[in-house]
């Protein structure tokens, strides 16, 4: 969809007919593609982030200079493609990390003259080029600051992989490059989000991964807030079910490192004052959907099923009852009514589940309850076929501890 | 609409259960298949790679070797670019890394390496002269960022001649207005048709040009 948008977005761009096109249009076209573009640098910033602290880390360990040496950042070129916001960025971030690690004996200094297109005239002729390279013409102007380096940040979209090349150059005629360093996200760790003021290696940023991927524990302890709400039937009975409000508490065991598949057990319970009482065992098992490991940084959405048992007493009970007292019923059999009515039957839901960091949860279900099939006061929200009906929708809410 | 949730969830119930399968089908299309980055290894090398996501080898089956199949997806999709600038940037480390080999090889000795891109584009010139030098500096070899410039009236003349036949006058040219010197080394990167997709190059050593691919 990207590439066939960027394409149509290009080809109106160079088209002829672009003329033709209004300015309200044109400038709409414009930012589409400012937005496209955008989309793709803010995918790639990451990655050229984390190659540029691996840069600095490296020089934090094996520094280039031995003493403290002033460097011109002399250019900074992003893939083919893109355009100078990505340089900005990376520049931006790059001084940070210079200037928050002061272990790489690197201080920038400001050269303006440096990056700008320079004149220079001399007994061999008139030379335009930057001013990087006509050193010698630089000094002579006394625009270097005291620099005799340069650096240079070189990246480039090689296929899946982001590639950094970097070097230092010694701004004398010869331009001789004193330290050279290629890094690529294919061999690098992946995107780590390290901080600035405190770089870590590769391998020991790999290893806090790690340590994060096997320290989210095995066990958790769920705690549900549930709502259940039971269908009407198609002819309105006497009696209505009202939503059903849980409170659920129980175990959950990650049946994978990855938690992929997840195992919960666990009690609840229901009350409402003169109506009900209700308990309910559930057990469920879920499954991610959203990628093959548990996200520690972004939702995860599960699919789960499940089974419970569900015992309801109280006259609030009565719905879930196959036969439904009328007038006649009261009048002939009133000591039965000191009876307190109750009813267990058993449910099976499924549903979906939203969960963020492992920490809260949103989910939705809808639950079958085939001994309800028989009581006239439940009616069902979806019937499959004739098969399996859903008598109940609910939502819940879940802080896992 | 109820057939159409059963669908579903029989499509979630077989899917959710298999690893995540790069092949076109009905989640993603062609296009979206051709942007990814497909290379097949060792399910061990893939857990060392990828943990979390691809799980260790079980033990039991330690004798067997399994293979993963990891994908990554193309930081430019196919059409963002266009097609033979692609295919020379996406190559960029290996091509240009097997030309340095190959020149560092025939040019032993201190010398001063300089190296230029001859390309229609020249932001990609620029990419591919700045991965030579990185790679020949990185081989430990003494490089130098000054580019070797000839005459105007060199240059107009060149510019009338086959490319076999162009750059070895060149070098010539180089060694005779001394812009090279004796221990001086030139590493010429070039597409020599413009139809074509693979970069040529050749060394120029003491004014002799030598072509290496």
């Amino acid at each position: 969809m990207r590439p066939a948008l960027l394409a149509l977005t290009l080809a109106l761009v160079s088209s002829p007919a672009w003329a033709g096109v209004s300015p309200e249009v044109a400038e709409a076209q414009r930012a589409q593609m400012e937005k496209l573009r955008a989309e793709v640098a803010g995918q790639i910033q990451l990655q050229a982030y984390d190659l540029l602290d691996e840069l600095v880390y490296g020089w934090t360990r094996q520094p280039v200079f031995e003493l403290e040496t002033p460097v011109v950042l002399a250019d900074v070129t992003v893939p083919v493609g893109f355009g100078s916001g990505l340089a900005a960025l990376i520049e931006n971030h790059f001084a940070e990390l210079v200037v928050k690690n002061p272990r790489t004996r690197v201080t920038l200094a400001h050269c303006p003259q440096c990056t700008a297109v320079v004149v220079h005239s001399g007994a061999k002729g008139t030379i335009v080029s930057r001013g990087v390279d006509q050193p010698e013409a630089l000094a002579a102007a006394g625009a270097l600051s005291g620099a005799r380096h340069a650096i240079f940040l070189d990246f480039e979209a090689e296929g899946s992989a982001l590639v950094l090349r970097a070097r230092i150059t010694s701004l004398e005629p010869a331009l001789p490059i004193i330290h050279a360093r290629t890094l690529t996200t294919s061999t690098s760790s992946a995107a780590l989000l390290r901080s600035g003021d405190q770089l870590k290696s590769a391998a020991e940023a790999r290893k806090e991964y790690l340590d994060a991927l096997q320290g989210r524990g095995v066990f958790t302890v769920p705690l549900r807030f549930a709502v259940r709400s039971y269908a009407s039937p198609p002819s309105a009975g006497p009696i209505a079910a009202m939503p059903f409000i849980w409170l659920q508490a129980g175990a959950e065991v990650a049946l994978t490192q990855a938690r992929a598949w997840t195992g919960t057990f666990s009690l609840g319970v229901t009350w409402m004052p003169q109506l009900h009482t209700g308990f309910m065992g559930q057990a469920r098992i879920s499954r991610l959907l959203t990628g093959s490991v548990a996200s520690l940084t972004q939702p995860d959405l599960y699919l789960f099923l499940g089974g419970s048992v569900i015992s309801i007493h109280g006259q609030g009970a009565r719905v879930f009852r196959s036969e439904v007292l009328n007038l006649e019923d009261v009048l002939s059999d009133i000591p039965s009514l000191l009876i307190e009515p109750h009813a267990t039957f058993a449910a099976f839901p499924i549903g979906l589940e939203l969960r963020v960091g492992n920490r809260i949860a949103a989910s939705v279900f809808l639950e079958s309850a085939p001994a309800l099939d028989t009581a006239p006061s439940i009616g069902t929200h979806l019937n499959l076929l004739g098969i399996l009906k859903f008598h109940t929708v609910g939502a819940e809410v879940t802080f896992c501890f | 609409m109820e057939t159409l949730l059963v669908l579903l969830l029989v499509q979630l119930s077989v899917s959710s259960g298999r690893p995540y399968d790069p092949a076109p089908g009905i989640w993603h299309g062609k296009s979206e298949a051709r942007n990814l980055d497909c290379s097949r290894m060792s399910q061990q090398r893939a857990h060392e790679l990828h943990p979390g996501e691809i799980p260790a080898p079980p033990a039991r089956l330690a004798n067997q070797e399994s293979d993963a199949l990891v994908c990554t997806r193309r930081i430019m999709s196919q059409g963002e670019r266009p097609e033979r600038d692609e295919v020379i940037l996406s190559s960029l480390r290996e091509s240009v890394g097997e030309l340095a080999e190959v020149a560092s090889a025939l040019g032993q000795g201190g010398l001063t390496w300089h190296v230029d891109a001859f390309y229609p584009q020249p932001e990609v010139a620029a990419k591919i002269s700045v991965a030579a030098r990185t790679e020949l500096a990185e081989q430990g070899r003494r490089v130098s960022d000054k580019v070797p410039v000839l005459a105007a009236g060199d240059i107009v003349v060149l510019g009338r001649m086959a490319p076999k036949d162009a750059y070895p006058l060149a070098c010539k040219r180089y060694f005779a207005q001394r812009a090279l010197g004796e221990n001086d080394a030139f590493l010429g990167i070039m597409l020599i048709d413009e139809r074509e997709t693979q970069l040529h190059a050749g060394l120029c050593l003491k004014g002799e040009w030598r072509w290496l691919r």
